[in-house]
């Protein structure tokens, strides 16, 4: 008895009081170190970057004083900015959709049991986890006139030597682009709607089955709203992407021909790091900023709604 | 070994008062069951007890020592939860060890407990596995085991056989039981299952919106509620609570069903009731004290009753029958051939010395 | 799975969606094919026409080359830069990640913020953060990209790592705590292996991230830590002579993502939805 009770004695550990008060103070302490480098890295850039958009600081000109919204009223008459926002939306409009779409009938094909699924699986998120300036530069071989197989694909079935020029090419540099976006991004959607609809409730499927309900009044009044969440989060994954697209253009058409292919991206940087007009490029930051958190906050509305 | 004061005890989440000024002792070696329904403070309490939750205010002393500001670990106390909360990458072993490891107790000290403790509880030979590889009697044991190597001062039980089917459960109280017979710690042992306070506990102590509703010896709860919420908490079936209106003539009274019909009370019940001519009460009649009528003459204060047999549920040993009574479905638990189909006609006697006589507004049991 | 006792209808309509999966798994993966196939190709080869769709024989001159200018340096950089970074991004992004999850440290708001520091583009900070760069003279170097791919990952770990500490069993952390572990204890003997898979994703994800990140390092590197999408782009020009570069670079910076990803296989869905989708 005396021996257990020392040991008990010496099982109780008190700590010290610089113990005591770390552990008091744990939950700050911990989160202190990766807040302190988001506002070093995240937030003071952006404030630092807000002082200057209300400058006039150029290349040439570092003109500190402040010319209150004079670069804010200037984005108004700017019409590549404009223009490049448009290209921006369309490239968006139109990749968005075929992805999810895609990704949707390729989720149907592997939706039921298929032996050797993970495999096939595993495969085809490859195009995903490239970078994609490599997807960009893959491509750029692929679309090649002379030495890319797409061209001779194409000529098989057209039974005539077909030569498109797709990364210069005014009519085909879009469905390029898009075509190579499409093809890095489907499998993103893929992959998550396949997991969402291997969620949905099997009882409510057997029982519509029971019912003898169509496939389409089961997609309609089961499956839809039940991966609705998930087309929701991935739909604004992929659109907050989208809308900032930059390598895949970069490594394809450079904004080419002309400016035509040119992204609020890749506009952003060509006024900053070529024209060097730094104020002016705050100012358009901004204006993504403004964009993007009214698109989000709307979406985010509507999927909370949805809840 | 220690015995626990809780005095004044207050805690809120928010603008929920979970604990409401409770004042609590557990004798030393005692074994305490906080029984209640969901949402009393029950957990509340016992986690405040074991230091995961700070009270308010209050005091909370452990063998005669205030432990408001010691944490968890340095209470020198033990818990079992509800979940098991095995460390899945653990094998049996480590985890009955984890304890005294965290502790640094001596390795050769640690071999000899755990394998006194695998031995106590029938486990020894899965000491190597992982918890995924036990059945969910199997997991508790190993929880529990993981207590009993602290030869701590109090154990403190978290709902512990919540998880498991009815037939483990029966089995694992037992050897709960026995366990505290044989290491006679002191054990606060919460749970909803009115079941297990009663055959475990020294004392239940009844809780309701985060206060004592009754304590006491678990017979003595059983039979001498002191409100309608107790008479109604424990049993199984539950008690039968049929409105009436007390009648005093003489030196007797009786009680007078809203729907007509008159049972006439057994005179040591009468005693407080002299003044209470024309009160609203709720008659309270458990079950058990139902039988089928055997001629003769009665026993006082039991009454016969005559009515018709409505659901009939045997359960083997005992058949639950639905009658009326004042209009009241009441269910009667008869022996198992009493009864044997619906529409029946039976004479019953009713056991009226143990009635419960409670004041509808206040829940008070007032005889 | 026994195809012989299904009935004849199940095995057409088997058969079909194997057809169908074959077909969309070489469609895809065919890009992928022609990249990896040229980086073995000659010039001869890479530059006839009609394209050939397979090289005479597999031959790595297109990787010796990169190996003896020294362009591999790049693949070298992008390790060090995604590797420290991803590092210092899970520990102090778990270390945050936990308070968040138990202690709801900042409440609702300062995981928003944190998530909403993800949703930020990174061409709007990086005109700014360049012009900060420029003036502390940490442009082209280690510390500089390191620092920011960190930022950059750090609200991805926050988020992630929060939703599977938020699944790790309170009682368990409880019971460690009544056995006697302080907090810190806590953290490192039950929530880490708890967590460890979940974990190891998370790590593959930020690596990755940092590992494919373009416009940053395109923007903060000159000549001495450029890391492999920038010198990749470098071998882009009117003239179509590097396309043997062009694909062994990709190629080299392609594998190693291959590699990590196929091992998390099981992680995927959870890290590229955001946590959204517990796959």
């Amino acid at each position: 008895m005396t021996l257990a009770t020392s040991l008990n004695g010496a099982e109780q550990r008190r700590p010290s009081r610089l113990g005591r008060m770390l552990e008091d103070r744990l939950p700050y302490l911990i989160v202190a170190p990766a807040i302190f480098i988001l506002l070093l890295v995240g937030l003071f850039p952006l404030i630092y970057s807000l002082v200057v958009s209300f400058q006039r600081i150029t290349m040439t000109d570092n003109d500190t004083s402040f010319v209150g919204l004079l670069n804010y009223a200037e984005l108004f008459r700017d019409t590549r900015l404009w223009a490049s926002l448009g290209h921006t939306a369309i490239i968006t409009a139109v990749a968005l959709p075929l992805e999810l779409l895609i990704g949707f009938l390729m989720a149907q094909l592997f939706i039921d049991r298929l032996p050797g699924r993970q495999l096939f699986v595993a495969l085809l998120v490859l195009p995903t986890v490239i970078s994609p300036i490599v997807a960009g530069a893959t491509w750029r071989l692929m679309f090649d006139v002379r030495f890319g197989p797409i061209g001779q694909i194409l000529s098989f079935f057209a039974g005539e030597p077909v030569r498109i020029l797709w990364t210069v090419n005014p009519a085909y540099v879009y469905p390029a682009i898009i075509i190579c976006e499409v093809w890095q991004w489907s499998p993103f959607m893929f992959l998550l709607l396949l997991a969402a609809l291997s969620n949905v409730d099997q009882s409510q499927l057997e029982a519509a089955e029971i019912d003898g309900a169509s496939y389409l009044r089961v997609l309609r009044a089961i499956i839809l709203p039940s991966i609705a969440p998930v087309i929701a989060v991935a739909c604004l994954i992929r659109g907050l992407d989208l809308v900032r697209i930059f390598d895949i253009i970069w490594a394809l058409t450079e904004g080419g021909p002309g400016s035509m292919t040119e992204t609020i991206s890749l506009y952003t940087y060509v006024q900053g790091f070529s024209q060097f007009e730094i104020s002016y490029t705050a100012a358009i930051s901004f204006l993504v900023i403004a964009l993007l958190t009214i698109i989000t906050t709307l979406v985010l509305k509507r999927m909370e709604l949805a809840r | 070994m220690a015995d626990v004061k809780l005095s004044g005890v207050h805690k809120y989440y928010g603008n929920v008062h979970a604990v409401r000024g409770l004042d609590l002792t557990i004798g030393d070696g005692e074994f305490a069951v906080l029984v209640g329904p969901s949402g009393c403070g029950k957990s509340t309490l016992l986690r405040t007890i074991a230091g995961l939750e700070d009270p308010d205010d209050g005091t909370i002393t452990i063998g005669g020592a205030v432990v408001n500001d010691l944490r968890p670990r340095e209470r020198n106390i033990a818990m079992v939860f509800q979940n098991y909360a095995l460390y899945p990458y653990l094998t049996v072993n480590d985890n009955i060890a984890f304890g005294l490891r965290a502790r640094k107790t001596p390795e050769i000290e640690i071999r000899k407990r755990v394998g006194e403790a695998a031995e106590m509880l029938g486990i020894g030979s899965l000491l190597q596995r992982y918890p995924r590889q036990l059945s969910g009697g199997q997991r508790q044991r190993v929880a529990i085991g993981r207590a009993i190597v602290r030869k701590a001062d109090l154990f403190l039980f978290d709902e512990p056989l919540s998880n498991l089917d009815a037939q483990l459960r029966d089995e694992m109280r037992t050897e709960i039981k026995r366990l505290h017979h044989e290491i006679t710690t002191t054990m606060i042992y919460v749970t909803h299952d009115q079941v297990e306070a009663m055959t475990l506990a020294d004392r239940i102590v009844l809780l309701r919106d985060g206060k004592i509703e009754q304590q006491g010896a678990p017979l003595e709860l059983f039979e001498q509620p002191r409100t309608g919420f107790v008479a109604g908490f424990l049993g199984s079936p539950s008690i039968n609570l049929i409105p009436a209106t007390l009648k005093i003539n003489g030196g007797g009274a009786a009680v007078v069903f809203e729907s007509g019909g008159t049972m006439t009370l057994p005179s040591a019940k009468t005693t407080s009731l002299t003044s209470a001519e024309g009160r609203q009460v709720l008659v309270g009649i458990r079950p058990q004290h139902f039988s089928r009528a055997g001629g003769g003459s009665l026993r006082d204060g039991v009454v016969a009753y005559s009515a018709v047999a409505d659901l009939i549920q045997p359960t083997g040993t005992r058949t639950f029958t639905t009658i009326k009574i004042g209009g009241v479905d009441v269910v009667a638990e008869l022996q198992a051939h009493d009864v044997s189909r619906h529409g029946e006609r039976i004479d019953l006697a009713i056991d009226l010395n143990r009635v419960v006589l409670i004041d509808p507004a206040s829940g008070l049991v007032i005889a | 799975m026994k195809v012989g006792k299904l009935p004849a209808r199940k095995v057409r309509i088997l058969g079909l969606r194997y057809l169908g999966a074959t077909v969309v798994t070489l469609l895809f993966l065919f890009p992928v094919y022609w990249l990896f196939m040229i980086s073995f190709k000659t010039p001869d080869e890479i530059y006839h026409v009609p394209p050939l769709w397979v090289p005479a024989q597999i031959q790595f001159s297109n990787y010796y080359v990169l190996f003896k200018d020294g362009d591999v340096v790049a693949i070298l950089n992008s390790l060090i830069v995604a590797g420290v970074s991803s590092g210092i991004a899970i520990v102090l992004g778990t270390l945050c990640a936990y308070s968040l999850a138990r202690f709801g440290t900042g409440g609702e708001n300062l995981a928003m913020w944190i998530i909403s520091q993800r949703m930020i583009p990174p061409i709007a900070v990086v005109f700014p953060i360049f012009l900060l760069y420029v003036h502390f003279g940490m442009v082209d170097g280690f510390f500089g990209l390191i620092l920011l791919y960190t930022a950059f990952n750090l609200p991805y770990v926050i988020w992630m790592m929060r939703g599977y500490i938020v699944d790790v069993p309170l009682e368990l952390e409880e019971s460690a705590l009544v056995d006697g572990l302080n907090r810190w204890e806590v953290i490192w003997k039950v929530v880490f292996p708890m967590v460890r898979s979940g974990l190891m994703a998370t790590s593959v994800f930020t690596f990755v991230f940092a590992w494919n990140d373009f416009l940053f390092a395109l923007v903060l590197t000159r000549t001495e830590v450029i890391t492999f999408p920038v010198q990749l782009t470098h071998y882009f020009g009117g003239q179509s002579n590097f396309w043997g570069k062009i694909a062994a670079m990709s190629v080299l910076g392609t594998l190693p993502i291959f590699v990590a990803v196929s091992v998390m296989q099981r992680y995927l869905v959870r890290g590229i939805s955001l946590g959204a989708v517990k796959g």
